[in-house]
């Protein structure tokens, strides 16, 4: 029978170090995962929640080297008591980089691999690589190609096929829809709520908007890697949303929304955590609060769709595509016939499915990746690749930025410290947290060379709340500059804030061009491309019906 | 066609096929090898007679060192000499450096069909079933044998970053310059993929129990023993008629240099 | 942690990635190889042999354990066969001779010390056995004696050079570049810098 007060896992006072590092670069932190119980962790970007995950199952400090203090302790068990290959069969894990977790074959062999190494007969490996498969939508047409060659969302989901497969008692889950279309991360969220529910889930991510139905408790952890508080997610968000501000933690839409209804006077009964239920709450209120619960939505839009002068149009355009095809490296032609033209000043996201070609498309458009046909005018510009590990050259942080900043090393500091990355400096790139490999990466991009045009590949992939506002604020500047800056990407109430137009890329070509928040409002065209409607724009389109 | 075939029937027939070239020093013995490779590549394989003739060039460049070395250095050529008498089919042949430039390109289009029409997950789990491989060993062969064709797309990803930061776009084809400036970032690349994929297979329970499942391995079908006698039977036949009629094209080509 | 003479996961990986690499470059090597010869004269292979012990001398710097050595030198033949070197089976027979020159230096230092003159000493091993090798093969015994003199010379001092040297100056650009972290190499360096 399902034991639920014994903890299936548990953190006593731990502390990771890095080997040579001079701090603590976790904990302490206690805590526990009760019995088919789906926690939380919520931290700001390089608290350590990745290297705590990590200590679980003993692949911090077995296999990665680090110095641990406390006891991790699972399923009754001090963890050091098994090699972490030993606990595989009792915990599934997925990485937060999708990279770190696949080994270079076939989608299939991928999902297979862990359900081999535990001496599974053939036929059940087969009966569930293929439900995992079909779960996540893969075509059986794709799955004997190689995860090199996937675009860095299908990666994401082929982990998490890879994951599911597994039918672990606990799943640890680091940052799983990072690169996911929101359509792919509904997707993801239904396979995880129809999961038994012996199933225990740690879960670390910092877009929510769509993963806190699942959720049952929530842990914080601050910028040192303390555990702060926690709680029952609804009552948490209303009572802890000041705090989780201050952190830079994010924080879903409709707990702002509530908090803003608070402010005024309102106080809806059951706090909401999605849009859909703070409106079925507005709906029900009474008459005299309802209309000023309207006024409180309306004065709220606003703050959180783009808003200021849209420069962007009567510029001259910075870079040009006529009629060109697309193809990644090495791959085959993804999109055709691509006419597009950014002009100064301009800001443009780039939406679509998973798989469609924005990354390809977006290193077109900079000119980094030759088109197989047609042609492409204008400067090179900057690019900030999809994975920001392929971008670092250089062996520390610090001369990762000094490289754009022709050799100015006081402001370089200043830089980082803008950034979030004070005292790092000496770091190698690729030993950050990797959100903090992502604000290198930004930072690097865009304070480098003067270009006309720069490319952002998933910026907010990775970034805590903090992070978010200092880019947005970032793309703000350099938009004024005179700079087309075009964006990639997954999180479209970014997409909505951040850029006044948009581009939908699928089904092999532009499918439409026009007015981000006007393409947003148009369902049949989200559905067609694997996108959902961003959070705000529900309640705006539930002010407008309400209007008439 | 090929690429169905069971991979373990395959390499020792690659093999023989190779320890043939080396043993049996003809000329138009190694001529028919080559064109027993490529008839297969092109009819089995529906690869075009283009992508063939490319795939011979640079086992032909290797090769071509022989034949310069043999005709002008006395030393090799004595020494291909002395092969050329020991060896049961050969004879005396006057141009040696021309059956060892042939050969140079036997032999790599032998290894070439091999690994162009084998997937290095098949032949590791092949082995691991047939061979009783272990599987830290075999997943080590496997992605050391996949990291070989990843390279030319890491280092393509390299130098687009490095177009980035020059404002320049790079180059089509690298010069030899920026080739050698990629050596060392492309091993410690190397390094840290093994490194990652260490931890990705720990974590995913490579080795947690001794009998280890593997999945959808390759199975012996009757078309590899089809592959397997006839391949032989090829073999035996063109041993025959090199045999038979010894060094025919040295002869031919001698008798047209004078 | 770290002490015995057991190999992780970890370490046979990066064996089979530094085999992989150099058996790639190898073939380019043997490019440059074939032109230097038509140019200047047969000897040249002895100047230039050097370059083909390098994957040993680099895979022992790094991992430091028993084996490394041997095993990354017949690896790199191994990948050079299968894309297609044109020398043959034979190959790895090479690979595997050059593999033990190296690793019998190391053994006798019981594979503790890799300092430069360690691994260029490591690089003349490889030479000498490869040497012994040659001679076996393309029966040197005919030679003129001063030629083979010379050869054998040229060829460790390559060894020494285009193998020990060029791997140390390998092997500290790839730990600059941080990939080599929480390897014995890592260890060795750091403890030795305190
Ligand atoms: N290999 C490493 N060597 C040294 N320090 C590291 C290494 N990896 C991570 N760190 C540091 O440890 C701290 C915790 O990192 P961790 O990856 O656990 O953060 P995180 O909470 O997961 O952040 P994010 O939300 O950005 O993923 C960070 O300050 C980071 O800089
Ligand atoms: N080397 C390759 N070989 C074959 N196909 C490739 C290769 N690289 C990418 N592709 C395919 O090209 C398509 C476009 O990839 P791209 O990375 O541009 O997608 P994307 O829109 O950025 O997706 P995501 O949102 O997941 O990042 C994908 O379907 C991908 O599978
Ligand atoms: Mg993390
Ligand atoms: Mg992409």
């Amino acid at each position: 029978m399902l034991d639920t007060t014994t903890p299936v896992a548990s953190w006593q006072d731990v502390t990771v170090r890095y080997p040579y590092q001079p701090h603590v670069s976790a904990g302490p932190a206690t805590m526990a995962i009760l019995p088919g119980e789906r926690l939380l962790l919520l931290g700001p970007s390089g608290s350590g929640k990745s290297t705590l995950l990590q200590t679980l199952t003993g692949l911090i400090p077995q296999t990665v080297l680090a110095d641990v203090a406390g006891t991790v302790t699972l399923f009754g068990q001090e963890v050091g008591a098994r090699h972490p290959a030993q606990w595989a069969s009792a915990v599934a894990q997925l990485f937060q980089n999708p990279e770190q977790m696949l080994c270079g074959m076939t989608i299939e062999d991928e999902v297979a691999f862990a359900l081999e190494n535990q001496g599974l007969s053939e036929p059940d490996i087969r009966c569930r690589v293929n439900a995992a498969l079909d779960g996540v939508g893969f075509s059986s047409a794709q799955r004997s190609r190689r995860t090199t060659t996937l675009s860095g969302g299908e990666k994401q989901i082929v982990a998490l096929a890879a994951l599911l497969a597994q039918h672990a008692r606990l799943l640890v889950i680091d940052e799983p829809t990072a690169h996911l279309a929101p359509a792919a991360a509904s997707r993801l969220r239904r396979l995880l709520m129809a999961a038994p529910a012996t199933q225990s889930i740690a879960l670390v991510d910092h877009r929510l908007d769509g993963m806190l139905g699942l959720i049952d408790r929530v842990v914080t952890i601050d910028g040192t890697g303390r555990v702060v508080d926690g709680g029952e997610p609804r009552g948490f968000f209303r009572r802890c949303r000041g705090m989780l501000a201050a952190l830079g933690i994010w924080v879903p839409l409709a707990a702002e929304l509530d908090a803003a209804l608070a402010a005024a006077g309102i106080v809806l009964e059951r706090p909401p955590l999605t849009m859909e239920e703070a409106i079925d709450e507005l709906v029900a209120l009474p008459q005299p609060q309802l209309a000023l619960a309207l006024a409180v939505s309306r004065s709220f839009m606003p703050r959180h769709c783009f808003a200021g002068r849209d420069r962007g149009l009567p510029g001259e355009p910075v870079a040009v595509l006529s009629e060109v095809h697309c193809a990644p490296p090495f791959g085959p032609v993804t999109l055709r016939g691509v006419s597009l033209a950014i002009r100064r000043g301009e800001r443009l996201a780039i939406l679509g499915p998973n798989g469609a070609g924005k990354t390809t498309l977006g290193a077109t458009l900079a000119g980094v990746l030759r088109p197989r046909h047609g042609r492409r005018t204008g400067a090179l510009g900057g690019l900030c690749l999809q994975n920001p590990e392929n971008q670092f050259l250089t062996a520390t942080v610090r001369d990762e930025v000094l490289a754009g900043l022709d050799g100015a090393a006081e402001h370089a500091d200043e830089l980082l410290a803008g950034w979030g990355l004070a005292g790092l400096g000496e770091r190698h790139p690729l030993e950050l947290s990797e959100g903090q490999k992502r604000r290198l990466a930004l930072a690097a991009v865009t304070a480098g060379p003067a270009r006309p045009l720069l490319v952002l590949d998933e910026p907010t992939a990775g970034l805590d709340a903090a992070g978010e506002v200092k880019l947005r604020q970032r793309i703000a500047d350099l938009a004024e500059q005179g700079r087309a800056i075009a964006i990639v990407t997954h999180d479209l109430d970014f997409a909505l804030r951040a850029c006044p137009r948009a581009i939908i890329v699928a089904e092999g070509r532009i499918l439409a061009d026009g007015p981000t928040a006007e393409l947003l409002s148009d369902q049949a065209l989200l559905a067609r491309a694997d996108l959902e409607q961003p959070a705000v724009m529900v309640l705006g389109r539930w002010l407008e019906q309400g209007l008439c | 066609m090929l690429s169905t075939l069971h991979p373990l029937p395959k390499l020792v027939i690659c093999c023989v096929w190779v320890m043939a070239s080396i043993l049996i020093f003809d000329a138009t013995f190694q001529l028919l090898a080559i064109g027993a490779v490529a008839a297969a590549l092109i009819v089995l394989e529906r690869r075009s007679p283009l992508m063939v003739v490319a795939l011979m060039v640079p086992f032909a460049l290797f090769g071509f060192g022989f034949l310069t070395t043999s005709v002008l250095f006395r030393h090799e050529s004595d020494y291909a000499l002395r092969i050329a008498r020991e060896t049961p089919f050969g004879g005396t042949a006057l141009s040696a450096g021309l059956v060892l430039f042939l050969r140079a390109i036997a032999c790599g289009m032998a290894s070439a069909l091999f690994v162009l029409t084998t997937d290095p997950g098949a032949l590791v789990k092949a082995m691991m079933v047939s061979w009783r491989l272990s599987p830290r060993i075999g997943y080590s062969l496997f992605s050391a044998m996949h990291l070989t064709r990843d390279m030319a797309s890491e280092a393509q990803q390299m130098r687009m970053a490095r177009a980035v930061r020059r404002g320049r776009p790079p180059r089509r084809i690298p010069g030899p310059l920026e080739m050698a400036s990629l050596v060392v970032p492309l091993l410690a690349y190397a390094i840290r993929r093994a490194s990652r994929t260490a931890i990705a297979m720990e974590a995913r329970g490579l080795g947690a129990v001794p009998r280890r499942t593997v999945f959808a391995a390759p199975r012996y079908r009757p078309a590899d023993l089809v592959f397997a006698v006839s391949a032989v039977t090829l073999l035996v036949l063109a041993a025959g008629i090199a045999g038979s009629a010894p060094n025919t094209l040295s002869k031919i080509v001698s008798t047209c240099l004078k | 942690m770290n002490t015995q003479n057991s190999w992780t996961l970890r370490e046979i990986l990066i064996v089979a990635a530094i085999g992989a690499t150099f058996g790639f470059l190898y073939l380019g090597w043997v490019q440059v190889w074939l032109i230097s010869q038509a140019l200047f004269g047969p000897v040249t292979m002895d100047v230039m042999m050097g370059f083909w012990f390098i994957a040993s001398i680099v895979a022992a710097a790094i991992i430091r354990k028993p084996g490394a050595a041997l095993l990354a030198e017949v690896l790199a033949a191994l990948i050079e066969v299968m894309l297609g070197s044109p020398a043959g089976l034979l190959l790895v027979l090479a690979g595997l001779v050059q593999g033990a020159g190296a690793e019998a230096v190391f053994a006798v230092t019981r594979w503790r010390d890799y300092r430069v003159p360690v691994l260029m000493a490591a690089g003349v091993g490889s030479a000498v056995f490869s040497f012994v090798y040659t001679w076996i093969r393309f029966d040197y015994g005919a030679l003129a004696p001063g030629l083979v003199v010379a050869m054998f010379i040229l060829r460790c001092l390559s060894g020494a050079l285009l193998g020990g040297l060029a791997g140390y100056w390998i092997t500290r650009a790839l730990y600059r570049t941080g990939a080599l972290s929480g390897l014995r190499i890592d260890r060795d360096w750091r403890e030795a810098r305190a």
